[in-house]
């Protein structure tokens, strides 16, 4: 659901900000679900001391969001530091005002 | 130790000599170039090893942090990552062209960037091609991904960045596919090991959530890969780059798409869970549209960069209809041509940097003529071009040979003529080239008096231009490593 909410910013909205932040809802979306498909009901955190016992969480989809969400990061702050260039030349980041510009 | 020890160095080497050449790049652009030269240098003999040792022993793996397969990060090489070689060698021959290039169109002070996020790129192919890992394919894809979208937007300002945030928004949403596709992969059958999926789709799984992972992968990749409905961001990407940029955009970033569908593939057919013939069926039929309005708007087009560019498009065309007929000639034309695109749309990129560079033009109107003050450039352009059509002593001849005849083994003759018909639509727009070059009187004074471009850019584009000549004749060694590697993968066709 928020993926599509997501996907439907970056395609309708024509404010290249409010696109990726569109982007980065999507992003959520997918890590929500990968950092979820990891929980057992009833499970202890994959910490092995005396209090815990088995079954245990998956600690795998965390590490995979963490890094998916490093990888996120970076998509963002590029994106950002080409939007303020757009800005810088053409004074607008509007997408049908940029079409128009030559 | 043996090679298998090797394979990490492979990614960690370009990887390490970005970080040190973007420290040494303050004591100037030259030291940055020759050292990112160097360190490709290095990495492509490192390369030769393992190529070597595949095509004797069969494929191997390598675990990282000593923990095994299914439960650690695997890399393995098998006959399909053969392909870091070539791709290794094709940034030897493009980072000395970049050196002058790179005068004229990148401000001074991002020339050491460029290098850095050059070896970044070419670390992170080849860890795409030979990590055995769902999410290790996302992860090194993201990194080619990133470092494409910055090379796109290092020369210029306002325009090439609007460029690059078209291919970067597109990229991503890509790339978040991808990585649904891995979470339901993930939550189906628990492991993201390529082989350990594919063992336990085997085992049996719910049909419909498997089919929307496969389906989720499979547009990632063909997005990456620009095939034809997915296009729209490639164009203007690969012609507003600088050109030794285009050239890597155009040769290896969109073959990251088809290696991860070829890895797909792998998983689809290994795992028998899945009827792959309705979505081959699409395939093919993309493929072949894909090879006849990539040509099209090839035709139509007076910029010789954008024209370059929808030639691409036509070829991963070729590439995806030989993987989707799914016969082993086809499949085998189709893997085979990615490497030969490579080489050849690399040369054609070269060189058409080089007249760009030269003359400071860059339609094809502009350009008529230029064939008499620079005779080896127009060479190499029109080697190139004779390869891309496919005629035969030429590298693109063998694979398009092979697909033609896949077309007909698997009875689908109807495409095999759709493929014959994109060969001659190419070779109408190649024609037009060379006819502009060549014969047609010079329109600008610049480009009568252009003198011909450094031996550092002559030396690479002439190096490229005779690789495809030499690839023609002995096509055997591509095939050689695609033919075990695709009769492996297919299923039901027997020797």
């Amino acid at each position: 659901m928020l993926f599509s909410v997501g996907l439907y910013m970056i395609i309708a909205k024509s404010n290249l900000i409010k696109k990726v932040l569109g982007l980065n809802v999507m992003q959520t979306a997918v890590f929500a679900l990968l950092v979820t498909s990891g929980m057992i009901d009833g499970a202890d955190p994959p910490i092995r001391t005396a209090a815990t016992s088995a079954p245990f969480a998956n600690p795998l989809p965390q590490a995979m969001v963490l890094t998916g969400i490093v990888v996120a990061v970076a998509l963002t702050a590029v994106a950002l530091a080409l939007i303020v260039q757009i800005h810088a030349d053409y004074g607008t980041i509007e997408v049908d005002e940029l079409k128009e510009a030559p | 130790m043996t090679w298998g020890d090797a394979l990490p160095w492979l990614v960690a080497l370009p990887w390490t000599g970005a970080v040190a050449t973007l420290a040494l790049g303050a004591r100037g652009p030259r030291v940055a170039g020759g050292l990112a030269w160097i360190v490709l240098i290095a990495t492509t003999a490192l390369a030769v090893g393992p190529v070597l040792e595949v095509a004797r022993h069969g494929p191997f793996s390598y675990a990282l942090g000593g923990w095994p397969a299914p439960y650690g990060v695997e890399l393995r090489f098998d006959h399909f990552s053969a392909w870091v070689l070539p791709l290794a060698l094709l940034f030897v021959l493009i980072v000395p062209f970049s050196w002058r290039y790179l005068e004229g169109t990148i401000p001074h002070e991002r020339q050491a960037p460029f290098y850095a996020l050059l070896l970044l790129n070419a670390g992170a192919m080849i860890g795409f091609t030979i990590s055995a890992d769902l999410f290790n394919l996302f992860v090194f894809m993201e990194v080619v991904s990133l470092s494409s979208y910055a090379l796109v937007a290092i020369a210029g300002r306002g325009l090439a960045a609007w460029a690059a945030l078209k291919y970067l928004l597109i990229g991503a949403v890509a790339s978040m596919l991808m990585l649904l596709g891995v979470t339901f992969v993930f939550v189906l059958t628990g492991s993201v090991n390529l082989a350990d999926v594919t063992a336990r789709l085997a085992a049996g799984v719910d049909p419909v959530p498997a089919a929307t992972a496969i389906a989720l992968l499979a547009t990632s990749f063909l997005v990456k890969a620009a095939l034809f409905p997915l296009h729209v961001w490639l164009p203007d990407a690969h012609a507003i780059a600088p050109s030794p940029v285009s050239a890597v955009l155009s040769g290896m970033v969109v073959k990251i798409g088809i290696v991860g569908l070829i890895r797909l593939y792998q998983l689809a057919y290994g795992s028998a869970a899945f009827e792959m013939a309705g979505v081959n069926m699409l395939l093919v039929w993309v493929g072949a549209i894909a090879i006849v309005m990539g040509a099209f708007l090839a035709m139509v087009q007076n910029d010789i960069k954008l024209m370059l560019a929808y030639s691409t498009i036509s070829n991963v065309g070729y590439i995806v209809m030989g993987l989707a007929l799914a016969s082993p000639y086809a499949a085998i034309g189709g893997v085979a041509h990615v490497f030969n695109h490579a080489l050849i749309k690399v040369t054609l990129f070269l060189a058409a940097g080089a007249l760009i560079h030269a003359t400071g033009f860059r339609t094809l109107t502009d350009l008529s003529g230029v064939a008499r003050a620079m005779p080896y450039t127009a060479a190499t352009m029109a080697i190139g071009a004779i390869s891309i059509v496919g005629l035969p002593p030429t590298a693109g001849f063998v694979c398009k040979w092979y697909i033609a005849l896949g077309a007909f083994q698997a009875r689908q003759a109807g495409f095999g003529f759709a493929l014959v018909f994109g060969a001659l639509l190419i070779f109408v727009y190649y024609v037009r080239m060379l006819n502009a070059l060549y014969f047609k009187p010079a329109l600008h004074d610049a480009v009568r008096n252009a003198t011909e471009v450094p031996w550092s850019m002559r030396a690479p584009m002439l190096l490229a231009a005779l690789a495809c000549l030499v690839m023609g004749v002995l096509g055997g060694v591509p095939l050689s490593f695609v033919e075990p590697a695709v009769l492996d993968m297919l299923p039901a066709w027997g020797p």
